[in-house]
Order: C-alpha cells, then sequence, then structure tokens
C-alpha cells in the first residue's frame, strides 16, 4: 500500500515539475533571412526575407529549420530535399557563407545572430534555393563515369582488384556530387562553361586510378587542353567547403601529377 | 533566360538578312559588331540536356606541357635569385651568364604566369577579339622584355646591377681629389 502511495506521490511529483519546466520555457526565436525568387515574375529583383522560427520545437539541423517554415509559414518556400541525413545531396545551399548541405548544418544556437540562406552561390537560379545543375551534369556526364574495359571476365563474374587497389578509392568513391565544392571555387564561377570543376575531376581522378579500368589514356587526353582541367589554381575553397570531409584539391594535384610525365 | 534567347535569335536572323542582302559588299563601315561580347547561351547550356559536355581536342602544348613549363621555371628560379642575392650580401662577383638566365627565365615566368591569367579573366568564350587582343599584346610586351634583356646584357651591367644601384648612390660624377 504504501509502496503504490509512494509511486503515486513520485509520479504526481515527477508530471508536476515536468509541467512547471514546460511553461517556464520562453520561446527561442531564431531568425532567417532566405534568398528568395520567383521566375513567375521575373521583373522583381531576388530579395532576401525574414522568417522567424522557435528553436524550441524544432529539429537541431536548418533543414529542419527551412521545412517547419514551409510547413508553417510561407509554403512557397522553394528547395531541394531528400534523404534528411547527407546522402543524397540534395540540399546543397550556401548557409551562413559556406556551401554546404542544409541536413548536415546544425543551426547557429545564438539567437541574437541571424542566419542567411542562400542558393549555391554563381548558378543560375530556378527558384529560390533551387540551382540549375544541368551544365554540372553535362560535365560529369563528359568525363565517362563509367567501367571502359576490353573484355569482362570468362566466369561470368566480378572484375576482381586487390585489396590496395581498392583501397585507391577511399575518399574519392563517397562523393554524393552535391555541387557544394565546385560552386565555391572561383575558378569555376568565372569559366564554369569550360572548366570541369572539383567535383567532376575527383570523380575522373576515380576512374583514372581505378585498377579494372582500362582507357586511362582517353581519359588523361580528355583533360590535355587549357581549360579542362588548368583552370585549377589550388584555391582549395573545394576541400574546405566539402560536406562530406573530402579532398577534390588533392585529387586534382593527383591528376596534374599523372599528367605531368605524360 | 528566354528573353535572352529569343533576342539573339532575332539579332541572328537580321544578320543573314543583312548579308544576303548584300549590304555589307559596299559599305565601307567597319563591322563593330565583333568586338560585341559574346553571351552565353541560355542557362549555360550548349546542345540539349541530355548531352554531354563537349570535350576539346587534346593539345599537350596549352595542358600539360604548360604546366610543366611554369613549375620548371618557377623552381629554376629560387637558385637564380639565391646567387646574386648571396652575391650582393657577401660583395662577391655576379657572373653575366646567371644574370642572363635569371632575366630570360624571369621573363618566361611571366609570360606563361600571364597567360593563365588571360585565359581566367580575358576567356575566348567570352571576349572573342579581346582575348586575342590581349595575348597579342602579351606577346609584344615579352618581345620587348626580351629586347630589354639583350640590351641589359650587352651593353650594360645586367639586371641584377640595376636593382643593386636602388640601394647605391650614383657616383659617375664623385668629386675624387681634384682629378678630372
Amino acid at each position: 500500500m504504501s509502496g503504490v502511495l509512494r509511486r503515486c506521490a513520485f509520479r504526481l511529483a515527477g508530471t508536476r515539475s515536468l509541467a512547471t519546466t514546460a511553461t517556464d520555457i520562453t520561446p527561442r526565436l531564431k531568425t532567417f533571412k532566405i534568398y528568395r525568387w520567383n521566375p513567375d515574375k521575373p521583373a522583381e529583383k531576388p530579395r532576401l526575407q525574414e522568417y522567424q522560427v522557435n528553436l524550441n520545437d524544432c529539429g537541431p539541423m536548418v533543414l529542419d529549420a527551412l521545412l517547419k517554415i514551409k510547413n508553417e509559414q510561407d509554403a512557397t518556400l522553394t528547395f531541394r530535399r531528400s534523404c534528411r541525413e547527407g546522402i543524397c545531396g540534395s540540399c546543397a545551399m550556401n548557409i551562413g557563407g559556406r556551401n554546404t548541405l542544409a541536413c548536415l548544418c546544425k543551426i547557429e544556437p545564438d539567437i541574437s545572430k541571424q542566419t542567411k540562406i542562400y542558393p549555391l552561390p554563381h548558378m543560375y537560379i530556378v527558384k529560390d534555393l533551387v540551382p540549375d545543375l544541368t551544365n554540372f551534369y553535362k560535365q560529369y556526364k563528359s568525363i565517362q563515369p563509367y567501367l571502359q574495359r576490353s573484355k569482362v571476365p570468362e566466369d561470368g563474374k566480378e572484375n576482381l582488384q586487390s585489396i590496395a587497389d581498392r583501397k585507391k578509392l577511399d575518399g574519392l568513391y563517397e562523393c554524393i556530387l552535391c555541387a557544394c565544392c565546385s560552386t565555391s571555387c572561383p575558378s569555376y564561377w568565372w569559366n564554369q562553361e569550360e572548366y570541369l570543376g572539383p567535383a567532376v575531376l575527383m570523380q575522373a581522378y576515380r576512374w583514372l586510378i581505378d585498377s579494372r579500368d582500362e582507357a586511362s589514356k582517353i581519359r588523361k587526353e580528355m583533360l590535355q587542353n587549357s581549360m579542362s582541367l588548368y583552370r585549377c589554381h589550388t584555391i582549395m575553397n573545394c576541400t574546405r567547403t566539402c560536406p562530406k570531409g573530402l579532398n577534390p584539391g588533392k585529387a586534382i594535384a593527383e591528376i596534374k601529377k599523372a599528367l605531368a610525365t605524360d | 533566360m528566354f528573353k535572352a534567347s529569343f533576342h539573339s535569335s532575332v539579332l541572328k536572323s537580321s544578320s543573314t538578312i543583312r548579308l544576303t542582302t548584300g549590304l555589307r559588299g559596299i559599305s565601307l563601315k567597319p563591322d563593330f559588331n565583333k568586338l560585341k561580347l559574346i553571351p552565353p547561351p541560355p542557362g549555360g547550356v550548349n546542345g540539349t540536356v541530355n548531352d554531354k559536355l563537349k570535350t576539346p581536342n587534346p593539345d599537350f602544348f596549352h595542358g600539360s606541357y604548360h604546366w610543366d613549363y611554369e613549375r620548371i621555371t618557377a623552381i629554376s628560379l629560387i637558385p637564380l635569385t639565391m646567387i646574386p642575392l648571396y652575391a650582393a650580401l657577401s660583395n662577391g662577383t655576379m657572373y653575366p651568364m646567371v644574370d642572363a638566365s635569371l632575366c630570360s627565365v624571369l621573363l618566361i615566368h611571366a609570360q606563361l604566369g600571364f597567360t593563365s591569367c588571360i585565359i581566367d579573366y580575358i576567356p575566348k568564350r567570352k571576349f572573342g577579339v579581346w582575348h586575342t587582343l590581349a595575348m597579342s599584346t602579351l606577346y609584344l610586351g615579352s618581345a620587348l622584355g626580351l629586347y630589354g634583356v639583350y640590351e641589359l646584357e650587352t651593353s650594360n651591367n645586367g639586371l641584377v646591377d640595376l636593382i643593386s644601384k636602388l640601394w647605391k648612390d650614383d657616383e659617375s660624377n664623385v668629386y675624387v681629389f681634384g682629378g678630372r
């Protein structure tokens, strides 16, 4: 009997303490300034629109805040998102001056500071935070990102590779082609019609060093011109911004090294 | 984007009409159209969305060779500047051949570096004739520089001496014991 009473009292005290903390919490309103541009009204200049989000009932990432704004405040806000865990690369955007994935970027907890969100810099914009990545994908297609061999194994099974050879692909195959690095590169800003950019060049290197691939001569020759590869001036913004922690700058340097003695 | 493509297509058709009517043939007015900057294609995309980007023809001299020469000149400039520096500080002798090679390597290095700058900021894709103009100005400047190096090495005392004169007073008409 006393045990039941004690449990009841405990539960009562527990709920009461929870209730008091819930009412005590003041809303923490964080201001987001988000780039808006509507293609239906092309004469209107792009502008920054201000939204306030209560951080107490919002997830920790910038993507959570964006979804909350879209659900509760402004359904016209447009952005790409899919996996919400940094695997798809859809939500790449410029947050607080840095290209990153909205789903991997924590909201700055200091509510006295605003967070500015822009689309990826120096790209054609489809709407709001959605950049046009057509040219980026065309560039990726141009480096022939697939295995090329003269013949396949006779037993009809997979092309085998040693553990050491497989290790060479680590740090390259993880790239999700979110275009954060390419659009952070000043060289890519000035010459993106011809310069391939760090993301695509890193994939070019990934196929160049694959021990199963036999087309490395053609792959190298494709880069032998002034624009495709050699517009890289080792600025290293790509490595600095990569939300997956990869190193496109090093991959490009390795390509240059391989081409130097060609 | 749409507007721009429409505009360019109108421009194109008007220029073809002008050509077919033969008005240009008797006109003495120079064609200023080629001085205009070339606008990018709509959305920065050439061809259809599913085409791959066109790969330029392999060109080793503008590819890896250019990069190699850049590195070779940059690295060889390190000893070529250290030797005169050492000579100047220790009051040693400066050999004319070292001076001449310093001048020429420096000139080649500057030429290669400026070429990169021009390709970066005045690309042919956008600037057309202005790119050609910039490149020919650079070649002209380099040729002039080469002539300057020749003058400096044959009838003067070389680049290192020229620079070290900045720290020395002119001694050509110093009064020495009333001599003359």
